[in-house]
């Protein structure tokens, strides 16, 4: 049983109901989040996400490997999506299904492909060795709005994990380890995120964040990815029923407004973060000039 | 009435807590496993019962029944007599398939099992319906089906009242354990309120009734079927407040103080306060 269990008549029914009076579930309005908890473990990139009652564990790693050979500049990125049984019962090990395929996609075109992650400064000698960031995205609880989540704590990840510092010396390659070296923050260009609007009643009600119910009873998605700066780098209506093309322009915006509110959010959690470890973290020891 | 007692898995049920009205035979509630039974030979006759999950012994002396009352599961097991929320999958012909919980084997439910159901006027339930019905057995070992009905095979009603296709209306989750709790509020025996401490409901039932009061099923698989369509425009309002205040008791785990105040803010919110 690898599908999601549907919804009764009567949900799905009470769902359009209250949405054509712009009531919610939850008593959120159209436009609103569910309430976002960004929390960060040990480690550089490690981040835990609640939206909800979804939830998400992003890990970032790196290590030294050898570029492609036809971008031996370039250095690699990589992001993961598994969907295990832990996530939802509805998901099976070891067997990717469409939401998977999706997500992953959604994944890669906003933050991937519009270079969020400035690869090239992850090169550490030409065509040699480079830098291989990957970020592992494990869903421990689902309940709707995956790939906004997932944005989100992605793009936190990123700009929370600090690598080792590598250089060149005579041609050999140098990894510092963290206890040498003050670790390096990834280079982030722009910080996009990803926003699904749910179309409900054939376009008239529009709402964000969806759970995995208002998902179900939806007809369908449009997805923006933006960034601070109003860029759009990402925008997909794959399926579904047909949106009025103004709508499109209109929740563009909305949805910019989204972007900065969360991405200010991030800001936020990860300077409290970073300044709880420089207190008594590594960077306190291994600095070079001491109170004497 | 003797003082709240605690059990451990495996803990016997001391004979003191097991009512002693002799007239009804005694009747287990969820958790609970008979070990031995008095035969009318042995004196004094006494019933040997383990518990098999941890929970509070509690009794009807009334009814002669004790049950565990058991802490939130995230799974629901069937227990039989235990009133559920169903949802139909598919029908065949003689039994509808139900989902009791999603990701689960179907459960049973006999396509003549209706009150008043004969061949002719049997309820033509289709896909995604809900039926309010009871866990009739459970089957034995692994793989055993569940079998639902709505209706007491003795009399051919329905009993308790209710039971069978619920229409319109909306379906909230909760977890078993505040399923469990709501029918016992609603089962009001004196003892429940101190125990459950479920003071939503009554508060809810006073705040809405000039709106026509509202219906209410309660499933013990975790499942609230909630019905304010006596409340005209503002059936879908009422819905809402009334699924958000039973789901957020349940994940803050309130007080009773705490819910009359939850249930005054959230209808407040919802411009619903009278």
């Amino acid at each position: 049983m690898s599908k999601e269990a549907p919804l009764s008549v009567a949900e799905r029914e009470f769902i359009l109901e209250a949405l054509r009076q712009d009531s919610r579930l939850d008593g959120r309005g159209a436009d609103q989040f569910r309430p976002l908890k960004i929390s960060f473990g040990e480690e550089y990139g490690h981040v835990k996400l609640e939206l909800g009652k979804t939830s998400i564990v992003v890990r970032i790693s790196s290590e030294v490997t050898k570029p492609r050979d036809d971008r031996p500049f370039d250095g690699l990125f990589n992001i993961n999506l598994e969907m295990t049984a832990m996530g939802s019962p509805a998901w099976e090990n070891g067997r990717s299904n469409e939401l998977e395929a999706y997500v992953t996609h959604v994944l890669d075109s906003v933050i991937r492909r519009s270079n969020a992650l400035d690869t090239e400064s992850l090169c550490i000698l030409k065509g040699v060795s480079c830098w291989s960031i990957r970020a592992d995205v494990h869903i421990i609880d689902y309940d709707g709005n995956l790939t906004d989540a997932a944005c989100i704590a992605i793009m936190t990840g990123l700009q929370h994990f600090r690598r080792p510092d590598a250089v060149v010396r005579d041609g050999q390659v140098v990894v510092y380890g963290v206890e040498e070296r003050v670790p390096v923050a990834l280079n982030i260009t722009h910080k996009p995120l990803s926003i699904t609007f749910n179309t409900f009643n054939e376009g008239h009600n529009i709402i964000l964040d969806a759970t995995r119910k208002e998902e179900q009873a939806s007809e369908g998605e449009l997805v923006v990815g933006i960034n601070n700066g109003g860029e759009v780098c990402f925008m997909s209506k794959f399926s579904g029923a047909p949106i009025d093309a103004m709508e499109v322009v209109t929740r563009t915006r909305v949805a910019l407004e989204k972007v900065k509110e969360l991405n200010a959010q991030i800001e936020k959690v990860m300077q409290a973060d970073l300044a709880k470890r420089a207190k008594k973290g590594m960077a306190e020891e291994s600095r070079a000039e001491n109170d004497r | 009435m003797s003082a709240p007692l605690i059990l451990l898995p495996g803990d016997e049920v001391p004979s003191d807590h097991l009512p002693s009205n002799n007239s009804n035979p005694l009747k287990l509630g969820p958790g609970l496993r008979l070990l031995s039974q008095p035969s009318s030979k042995s004196t004094p006759a006494t019933h040997v019962l383990t518990a098999t999950q941890a929970g509070l012994v509690t009794t009807d002396a009334k009814r002669n029944t004790v049950s565990l009352l058991s802490f939130s599961n995230c799974r629901y097991i069937p227990t039989v007599n235990d009133l559920v929320i169903a949802q139909i999958h598919h029908s065949s012909v003689d039994y509808f398939h139900c989902m009791v919980t999603p990701h689960t084997a179907h459960a049973l439910l006999g396509q003549l099992s209706f009150e008043g159901a004969s061949k002719k006027t049997r309820p033509m339930l289709k896909q995604g319906e809900l039926v309010y019905a009871r866990v009739l057995s459970i089957g034995v070992g692994a793989g055993a089906e569940v079998e639902l009905t709505c209706v007491n095979p003795a009399t051919g009603k329905s009993d308790p009242g209710g039971l069978g296709p619920l229409i319109g209306g909306m379906v909230f989750d909760v977890s078993t354990g505040m399923a469990a709790r709501l029918l016992r509020a609603s089962s009001s025996s004196e003892q429940s309120d101190i125990i459950d401490g479920l003071a939503v409901l009554s508060e809810l039932g006073k705040k809405l009734e000039s709106l026509g009061g509202f219906e209410l099923a309660v499933g013990r698989n975790g499942k609230v079927w909630v019905d304010c369509s006596n409340a005209g425009d503002s059936a879908i309002k009422a819905t809402i407040a009334i699924g958000r205040c039973l789901q957020t008791t349940d994940e803050k785990s309130l007080n009773p103080a705490d819910q009359k105040k939850l249930v005054t803010r959230i209808l407040r919110e919802m411009n619903l306060a009278s």
